[in-house]
């Protein structure tokens, strides 16, 4: 599948203002989306490389070479996408005590069994690969190969470890999704963890207070993205159709952003 | 002359070409022609006769004689004299021009010669060396005090008669001004007083300076939703017009009409949205509203009615046909509200009839409504990849749960008229058959309390389930008892009406359910089996009195045969003649007939069966089970008594 991307930056004065017009162009309110986002990196294992030297090439089935290729081809950055609601997040007044909440779980539920909480466990996940963008295209438009696929709830790390991806680090994403024809128009920015003493080595098991996130960017900026996909990346016919209609929303937003292509090394997500 | 703005800056001498004033003219007159006193119609006559004797007469005739002497040659060559005389014209005022300008531009060559240069004949040029010519500034003469007086005068005149027609002017601009800004405000306040009672204000796309109310409906089909859009136009008194375009402005509505046999014998009524003002914008819009949301309904059921063809809807340029029942049809229309030939046709209605017409009316608003409400979750859903494949918006389902519910309603009522003869038949025939246990469209009778507008979503989904209805019945037979589902399903396939058959029968433990059965006449059958298993198992679980057996044995009817309904006596004396009772069970009657059966066992059939003698087959039917003598008043006395011969 091939998705078709442009972009814009939206200052933070201009977000609010910028909601009211895309509401009133798609006709719909728009869906808060938090999105928790785990980045892993894929590793060669070692061991599994068995490339053959010498004079016996030959003897290599078709399946092998074929798996070889696979592994010692390129090697990806890979994100797992997880939605969370707001109600995730602790409640900024327990913040501090985390320690004693952590200790006490029994107790914490008892004492306030309304109260939501967050349960790792039950996290839904969903495993998106991006591919680096195409390069020397000459459509004003970012195209990239992606590919999405449900994963189980819960702890995904071992799965991901079994694939050969190691857990790199996580982060939040939080924005507003609008939907206009076929193209999907997200309103986003990344919101950083508070920082702890110590990395974390794997993904965090209880979700800090939504107000201690940090944004990325420091003056709290937007990013707006507006994509389609496409099911059939080679046919020139509905790549075409997906552009025209991306370029469509670009001329309807003139007055407001400045919607345009990507840097293509800035989207890199192959691992060296 | 005097309206124009004009500048003091023209000169005076204008002011003379100016037709004379009549006392100018008399005086002329006067003097040309002498006294007025002295005309009279002698002189004139004279006068005439004159005049045409010095030019008009010869005039007359030279024009005579022109017209006839004058061939094509003449006047073409008269045509080319003019002709000439006008290019002579032409050139000589060229040349007088060129001579004026030559003059300046050698007047101006000595103050700048480069550009005068430009404009110099070439003759010019040679002859005369640039910067030859020099003007220079005299003292005019003094003008005499009387001139000077004049002018001032007429020029004052001119400033007054000019300040006159500016202020004239001025107040005309204001006033006009002033009556812009009544009608201005006047429009804008009708343009607030729409958007205060909550309707969508915009700029047109198209026209980007006109202002343009959103009514329509924003999930509709594309071709509606770009209709419902007119724009605010402002009259010449500023009140307010909406123009929706080339959109015929008449309120319409889909009739619905319903049909026994050829009489209609409903329809529903057109429904108008509540506004006081019939004239007034907010009424307008209202009405263009519904006008829009009606065409796209019919539309819409046009749509619907070509895919339904197989169940019998028919379709017409503006009529749609849906049987409803053997002799009852719906007709859908979209015809003029205000269309004087609605009532007219109307014949007297049936209540059942008109609640029908209005039902309909208002389910199938109700579902476009609700299909509004389903496009618009589809569209704020993550849209699929994108495809060469054109995705096509289905069709909305309109009319197929009201077919659907008319087709149950038909088989439910057959079922039920069924059930209710067969049952009649065996209460005639003085079993004591219990009372049937009805629940009918179970799945369409959702509980209508705290209706959220979630559950009102669910609520409507439940119309386009399939609809059901259960029978259920206890049988004769201890521990017995039966159910019958009816399914219709008009929205997904299995399409029709089904019937599931099920029981539960101890005595016969191999009887299997016949599962789903979709044709009347195999539900008769089963059913019918089912009621004839019953009353064979009746008859041979009683016991029969022994007083009637002379040598005390137990006799017994044996069902041998139970699914042909034959029934063997047991414990006869005689194996020669073995008595068997053969039990028949239709809609319309029960009859037992008894035989004598020559053989071993009594099993065997065929050439060695005879009619018991004086036992003809007694039949209880639901209709003439009074009315008839009949010797045995109960099934299960003619069984004793059979059994005792």
């Amino acid at each position: 599948m091939h998705e078709l991307l442009l972009f814009a930056s939206v200052p933070v004065h201009q977000h609010h203002e910028l909601l009211q017009q895309l509401a009133g162009l798609t006709a719909m309110q728009p869906r808060h989306a938090l999105e928790r986002r785990l980045i892993f990196k894929a590793y060669r294992k070692p061991g599994l490389i068995t490339t053959r030297t010498g004079g016996s090439q030959d003897l290599q089935s078709g399946d092998l070479q074929r798996v070889n290729k696979l592994l010692n081809g390129g090697m990806f950055y890979t994100q797992v996408v997880g939605p969370v609601s707001e109600a995730d997040f602790k409640v900024s007044g327990v913040a501090p005590d985390a320690d004693t909440q952590m200790a006490g779980m029994e107790d914490d539920s008892k004492s306030a069994p309304t109260q939501h909480a967050y349960d790792y466990e039950q996290q839904p996940w969903k495993l998106e690969f991006r591919d680096i963008p195409e390069a020397g295209t000459r459509s004003a438009v970012t195209s990239r190969v992606m590919a999405s696929a449900s994963m189980p709830r819960g702890d995904i790390v071992p799965s991901m470890n079994a694939w050969g991806y190691s857990f790199v680090t996580e982060y939040v994403v939080e924005g507003d999704i609008f939907l206009h024809n076929d193209i999907t128009i997200f309103l986003h920015r990344v919101l950083h963890y508070p920082a702890s003493d110590q990395e974390s080595r794997e993904p965090r098991q209880s979700l800090p207070a939504f107000s201690e996130m940090t944004t990325l960017e420091k003056s709290g900026s937007y990013v707006l993205q507006a994509s389609i996909n496409v099911q059939d990346g080679s046919n020139q016919e509905t790549m075409k159709t997906a552009s025209q209609h991306l370029f469509g929303l670009r001329e309807q937003l003139k007055s407001a952003v400045k919607l345009e292509q990507a840097d293509r090394l800035s989207l890199d997500t192959r691992a060296k | 002359m005097a309206d124009s703005f004009t500048l003091p800056l023209r000169p005076v001498i204008e002011r003379q070409d100016r037709p004379d004033t009549l006392p100018v003219e008399i005086a002329q007159i006067n003097n040309h022609w002498g006294s007025f006193r002295d005309v009279n119609e002698e002189v004139l006559r004279a006068k005439i006769a004159e005049e045409s004797e010095r030019n008009g007469a010869p005039a007359l005739e030279n024009g005579d004689q022109e017209m006839s002497d004058v061939d094509s040659t003449e006047r073409l060559e008269k045509l080319y004299k003019k002709r000439a005389d006008i290019t002579q014209f032409a050139v000589q005022s060229h040349m007088e021009a060129m001579f004026a300008l030559d003059f300046i531009s050698l007047l101006l060559s000595k103050n700048s010669p480069r550009q005068a240069e430009t404009s110099m004949s070439a003759y010019l040029k040679q002859v005369a060396p640039l910067g030859s010519l020099e003007a220079e500034v005299v003292n005019p003469l003094p003008k005499s005090e009387s001139a000077i007086k004049d002018t001032s005068t007429v020029s004052r005149g001119w400033r007054i008669q000019n300040f006159n027609s500016a202020s004239n002017k001025l107040l005309k601009a204001a006033s006009r001004l002033d009556t812009e800004v009544v009608s201005e405000t006047r429009y804008w306040n009708e343009v607030l007083a729409v958007k205060e009672k909550g309707w969508k204000i915009c700029r047109l796309p198209r026209e980007r300076q006109a202002l343009g109310v959103q009514y329509g409906f924003l999930e509709a089909t594309p071709v509606f939703r770009d209709r419902g859009l007119a724009s605010l136009r402002r009259s010449e008194d500023g009140s307010l017009i909406l123009d929706k375009g080339l959109i015929p402005s008449g309120a319409r509505f889909v009739r619905v009409r319903v049909r026994q046999g050829t009489r209609i014998s409903s329809s529903s009524k057109p429904f108008m949205s509540p506004s006081g003002d019939v004239e007034s914008v907010e009424h307008r819009i209202l009405q263009a509203r519904d006008s829009v949301f009606e065409e796209e309904l019919f539309h819409e059921l046009v749509r619907e009615a070509r895919s339904m063809a197989s169940s019998g809807v028919t379709t017409r340029q503006n009529l749609i046909q849906v049987p409803a029942s053997d002799d009852t049809e719906i007709l859908l229309d979209l015809v003029d509200a205000d269309d004087e030939s609605i009532d007219t046709e109307q014949k007297e209605s049936t209540a059942t009839d008109q609640l029908l017409a209005d039902g309909l009316a208002h389910s199938i608003r109700i579902l476009l409504a609700f299909a509004h409400r389903q496009n618009l979750r589809r569209r704020t859903q993550p849209p699929p990849p994108l495809t060469s494949r054109k995705r096509v918006t289905p069709e909305y389902h309109l009319l197929r749960p009201a077919l659907g519910y008319f087709q149950h309603l038909v088989q439910l009522r057959w079922l039920e008229s069924y059930l209710q003869e067969i049952l009649a038949v065996l209460r005639s025939s003085g079993l004591n058959v219990p009372e049937l246990n009805k629940k009918t469209f179970v799945s369409g009778t959702p509980p209508l309390s705290a209706l959220s507008p979630a559950s009102v979503e669910t609520f409507l989904q439940k119309f386009l389930m399939p609809i059901e209805s259960v029978f259920q019945g206890t049988l004769l037979t201890a521990q017995s008892s039966f159910t019958i589902k009816i399914r219709t399903n008009i929205s997904a396939p299995p399409f029709g009406t089904h019937y599931d058959v099920s029981f539960n029968f101890p005595s016969f433990p191999d009887l299997k359910s016949p599962g789903r059965i979709s044709l009347r006449d195999e539900v008769e059958a089963a059913i019918t089996h089912i009621f004839l298993l019953d009353v064979v198992s009746q008859i041979s679980s009683d016991q029969l009195p022994t007083k009637n057996s002379p040598d005390g044995t137990v006799k017994k009817w044996n069902a041998i045969y139970p699914h042909l309904g034959e029934l063997l006596l047991s414990g006869s004396t005689s194996p020669e003649s073995n008595r068997k009772m053969k039990v028949v069970l239709n809609r319309r009657e029960l009859s037992l007939s008894t035989f004598i059966v020559r053989g071993i066992d009594g099993v065997g059939r065929g050439a060695r069966e005879l009619r018991s003698q004086n036992s003809f087959p007694n039949t209880w039917s639901s209709l003439s089970s009074s009315t008839e003598t009949q010797k045995h008043h109960s099934m299960m006395d003619f069984v004793i008594a059979e059994a005792s011969r």
